[in-house]
């Protein structure tokens, strides 16, 4: 009967909908009766069918906002109330729609069966969108289910302006839609976060799983050890245990499956064993940090939903055990996670000391390791609207958790609370693409903090829900340019700026050159002759050299400010001897000394000029020795000559004095000769007093020359 | 110099008159043949002769054990040629027969420099200071190893009391401006830079250093203007060529910054900052195949490349292969790169 109202409605209203509707009416369609009356016939099997979910959707609502006082927030809060009758309408409608497009309602119709069915189908915004076109005010709440799957869509400015339409529409009834109003606002208000989270997403990768954990059947409600080497979840696969499916919805029973990495690989996920599947559903519903245990909710119909709590025991787990009942009441609880250190165990209820809808509450483990009072965790945490899918960290400070109550942009979204100094902070949103317009929830974090595991139902994957991977990238990173300066001047070269000493003047002796040419004493023919040079001082030959033959030149440099003595010797030559100081002068003197050579010839007299005597005395000093031993040579090669050796004074000193010194000097030096064996009868010895000046007397070198010691040839 | 020449002249002139009979009968004495070895040294040192100098050095000084400057010359020919614990022996030798010659200290201290030995290197140039107060390059070189203990106040300090004593000291001038841009004092590391390049134009690391100054105050143009002249007064000088794409990079300028880059790869076909920075435009331009390729270049032709491996990270990461930008941002925080360790903890286990 209910059914006849509907239709009639429809009809009636079809009537005077907008021109741009076009009705199934024979004018509309000429030529084409046959196709009319067939549409029809499909149009009124659908119509049938819908009236009929539709009822029981509305009834549901009714009796949810009944006992909530809120609208449903999530599209899965309507429990795809109504839904069997939904498909049966689907495939009628949709060959009616195919041979008239046009029309309003039909295109309403379809996309709210759509909605139910899969909300943010390309499908559903297709048929609302269209049905608005053709009349937008086709039914009154067409423009909140276009804004919802617009909203579902992602399509945050178009779903703002449907929801606003429909906004304006229930203020005019403001009082008796004060509900409705809230739920527009919330999700207007959701859009708006929405709209703000996705202009600066997340920076996330998100992997499927791949073939070894998902199916084409569901995969949600991941649970992994803290070091993400095993996952646990729950799936409804066709070999679920008993192979029973649900009648509520036709999927298989939930079964707990489970896979381990190995070589990070995830290896194929098999079903946990008869201990833990029953035929009935078995899901699971957490896992210890360190994979020990493992907690399952099961629904037996008449607890509202029961954790339990497995052990492994080797490969297996056991038997799960019902949790007590400071966990388990009448209500619905699920969703259990527990501390780093197993003492404190979280989940979530619905029973009425709540906050609201589902809440998160927390048990501690007795000294008898029995799990004491459950308290909720708190308003921070909980609202008004639902939380579910708690997930404690490893670290024990911060906690996962699904809510609909927080700053969201659709269904549940997935928050963030860190407890500090006794408080948890604010629940922070973590963002799109981590969140969406649709539910997020069952959202495990691995102990690294930096991958996640979550299911969803998104395009691209192995069908129905499947279980993804999220790695967090973290803030956009930005790359490193090379770039250098040289900063400190000298720390590429020290060693440049090492100060060298300076040169050195090299501390020369005072060089005087010696230079003169050696002659015959007659001819002034150059002669080559050789020329001994002796340092006086040490008594020593300390160079022995030749005058040039062709020019009789000689050069010698000698150090400065010493007393040198030179003999020049040639054969048939008497040898000539010179003595002279080099006083220390300038840096560079010259002395030139022209010897001539006399002949050994009667008459010839030479001057022994290194011949010493101790002062006003006659007796020779030791530098004398190189003269004499020149004179005694001379001697003894000219075995025939007789020579006179006298003996000479300066003017000072008186006549008597001075012949008696000089006689003695020249004896002196005969009796030497003697000595070194030299006849005595080759040898004459004279003293001349003052009486042979060669020099003046006035002056010191004058007096020097007068001084002097001679030999003369008198017979050869 | 006159010495030496006088010695060539003593020498010259027995060889011209090598017809006549001649003897050198002043043979010089060991002193003397020191000192004209010495003389020879230190001409061949002048030319860079070191292993050449080092022999005429130990000549002299075979002759003259104790001479200092020998030793003292010895020690830098022997730190030319890398020759450490000679060079500190002799030195130090040195420094016993004289201790009061504040260059020997000088020296001394730059030998440690070179050396890293930065305890001994303090100590020689106290000493040397302690001598000589206003040894301009004493007090400059301290204030490098102040700078380099990061005492940038102290080295401020002593590079001031360098150019106080030699006015004209433009790589003081530079130097101090580098100690005052760590102080974040960048006006007067400016001011700094723009003295000593008045004292001599032709330094190019110090427009270098400038437009560094002006990049780090965010005034693009100024930085880019400063690099502009390194550029211009030293074609060859890439650093600046970088520093200058760089600065076009971080004024978002990212063709520019390419151009510049290329530039450098077209002088330089190795250069390796040229390919990471071109990897940091392919990341920026998200094409991170192209920065991987990039980076991995660059670490091909210099494996201590820190940003490098810090960039091949990011790429890699953003190609999703985990593992790799893991291990190059490990690599980089090993070579230096501080900015890799909050992306390990972040995103590696």
């Amino acid at each position: 009967m209910k059914n006849n109202i509907y239709l009639f409605a429809f009809l009636t209203f079809s009537f005077f909908s907008f021109a741009q509707s076009v009705e199934f009416e024979k004018d509309n369609f000429p030529g084409k009766k046959e196709e009319l009356r067939e549409a029809k016939k499909k149009l009124d099997i659908g119509i049938d069918s819908y009236v009929q979910g539709r009822k029981e959707f509305d009834d549901f609502k009714k009796n949810y906002v009944s006992e909530t006082k809120i609208l449903p927030v999530s599209h899965y809060d309507y429990q795809k109330a109504g839904f069997t009758f939904f498909r049966n309408a689907l495939s009628p409608l949709t060959d009616a729609q195919r041979f008239n497009p046009k029309n309003a309602r039909l295109n309403y119709m379809l996309g709210f069966v759509w909605f139910i069915s899969d909300p943010s189908n390309a499908e559903t915004l297709k048929y609302l969108e269209t049905a608005y076109s053709l009349d937008p005010k086709v039914e009154p709440d067409l423009a909140y289910w276009l804004a919802w799957a617009n909203h579902l869509n992602s399509k945050w400015d178009e779903a703002i302006k449907y929801y606003q339409l429909h906004l304006t529409f229930l203020q005019q009834k403001a009082k008796s839609n004060a509900l409705d109003i809230d739920d527009a606002n919330k999700k207007i208000a959701e859009c708006n976060q929405g709209k703000k989270y996705s202009t600066n997403p997340e920076r996330v990768f998100v992997d499927n799983l791949g073939s070894s954990v998902n199916t084409s059947y569901p995969e949600y409600g991941p649970s992994i050890t803290a070091d993400e080497e095993t996952i646990i979840f729950t799936a409804r696969r066709d070999n679920s245990t008993g192979l029973k499916r649900d009648e509520n919805d036709n999927g298989f029973y939930e079964d707990v499956y489970i896979s381990n990495k190995k070589n990070g690989k995830w290896q194929p996920s098999v079903q946990l064993s008869k201990n833990v599947n029953t035929e009935n559903h078995d899901a699971a519903a957490g896992l210890s940090p360190d994979g020990s245990k493992l907690y399952v909710y099961r629904h037996s119909g008449k607890d509202g939903g029961d954790l339990y709590e497995s052990t492994l025991f080797g490969a297996d787990w056991e038997p799960p055990v019902h949790m007590n009942k400071n966990i388990n009441t009448k209500y619905h609880e699920s969703s259990v996670s527990v501390n780093g250190d197993g003492h404190r165990i979280y989940f979530v209820s619905d029973k009425e000391s709540g906050l609201g809808d589902r809440d998160i509450y927390f048990s501690d483990m007795d000294v008898k390791g029995e799990w004491g009072a459950a308290k909720n965790i708190g308003p921070e945490i909980n609202t008004k609207y639902a939380e579910e899918a708690v997930f404690m960290h490893p670290d024990g400070v911060t906690l996962y958790f699904s809510s609909k109550g927080h700053n969201n942009m659709g269904g549940y979204d997935i928050f963030k609370s860190t407890f500090v100094n006794g408080k948890w902070s604010a629940p922070e949103n973590l963002g799109y693409p981590i969140n969406g317009p649709d539910d997020d929830v069952f959202f495990v974090v691995s102990g690294s903090g930096s991958r996640a595991y979550f299911a969803s139902a998104k395009q691209g994957g192995f069908g129905e829900k499947d279980i993804y991977k999220i790695t967090f990238l973290g803030a956009e990173k930005n790359p490193l340019l090379n770039s250098q300066d040289q900063l400190i001047a000298m720390r590429a070269n020290p060693v440049s700026n090492l100060k060298t000493e300076n040169a050195v003047e090299v501390k020369m002796a005072k060089v005087t050159i010696l230079k003169g040419v050696v002659t015959d004493a007659k001819t002034n023919q150059p002669l080559e002759a050789l020329i001994e040079l002796i340092d006086n001082d040490k008594n020593q030959v300390i160079a022995t050299f030749k005058s040039n033959s062709a020019t009789g030149k000689y050069l010698v440099t000698l150090p400065s400010g010493k007393n040198y003595g030179i003999a020049v010797k040639k054969d048939s030559y008497l040898f000539h001897s010179e003595n002279f100081n080099l006083p220390e002068g300038a840096d560079y003197q010259e002395f030139n000394k022209d010897v001539a050579l006399k002949k050994i010839e009667i008459g010839s007299v030479i001057v022994l000029r290194n011949i010493f005597f101790d002062f006003d005395k006659a007796t020779l000093r030791p530098e004398s020795a190189n003269e004499l031993e020149r004179l005694i040579k001379l001697l003894n090669d000219n075995p025939g000559i007789k020579i006179e050796l006298g003996s000479h004074t300066d003017s000072k000193g008186s006549d008597e004095y001075n012949m008696k010194l000089s006689d003695n000097r020249s004896k002196s030096v005969v009796d030497y000769l003697i000595n070194k064996g030299i006849s005595s009868s080759r040898l004459v010895a004279k003293g001349y007093g003052e009486t042979k000046p060669i020099d003046t007397n006035d002056t010191d070198a004058g007096r020097q020359n007068n001084r002097r010691t001679e030999f003369k040839i008198l017979e050869k | 110099m006159r010495t030496l020449l006088s010695a060539t002249f003593i020498i010259g002139f027995i060889c011209v008159n090598a017809q006549d009979t001649v003897k050198v009968a002043g043979n010089l004495t060991p002193d003397q043949l020191a000192e004209q070895d010495y003389n020879y040294g230190l001409a061949a040192l002048k030319k860079n002769d070191c292993s050449a100098a080092v022999d005429l050095f130990s000549k002299s000084l075979a002759a003259k054990p104790n001479f200092d400057k020998a030793l003292a010359n010895r020690a830098i020919a022997y730190t030319h040629l890398k020759k450490h614990a000679e060079a500190v022996k002799d030195i130090n030798d040195a420094i016993k027969i004289n201790p009061q010659n504040p260059e020997t200290y000088f020296n001394k201290g730059l030998i440690y420099f070179e050396l890293n030995q930065k305890d001994s290197e303090n100590v020689a140039l106290d000493n040397c200071l302690k001598l000589k107060a206003d040894h301009a390059e004493a007090a400059y070189y301290k204030g490098i190893l102040l700078y380099e203990t990061s005492d940038f106040d102290k080295a401020i300090e002593f590079f001031s009391k360098a150019i106080s004593s030699n006015s004209n000291y433009a790589y003081a001038y530079n130097d101090r401006g580098s100690a005052k841009r760590a102080k974040n004092d960048n006006a007067g590391a400016i001011a700094d830079y723009e003295k000593a390049i008045s004292i001599d134009g032709s330094l190019t690391f110090i427009h270098n250093n400038l437009g560094s100054a002006y990049r780090l105050n965010k005034n693009y143009p100024k930085a880019i203007e400063a690099y502009t002249k390194a550029i211009q007064a030293n074609p060859a000088y890439l650093t600046a060529l970088i520093n200058r794409g760089a600065t076009q990079f971080e004024n978002n300028n990212l063709k520019a910054a390419q151009a510049d880059f290329e530039e450098v790869l077209k002088k330089d076909p190795n250069n390796a900052g040229a390919y990471n920075n071109l990897s940091s435009i392919a990341i920026k331009n998200k094409d991170y195949k192209k920065g991987k390729d990039m980076a991995a270049r660059s670490i091909q032709l210099d494996e201590k490349n820190g940003p490098a491996y810090y960039n091949r990270g990011i790429a890699r990461q953003m190609l999703h292969e985990e593992e790799g930008s893991c291990a190059d941002w490990k690599k980089a925080l090993e070579l230096g790169v501080e900015g890799a360790k909050a992306f390990i903890n972040s995103s590696c286990d």
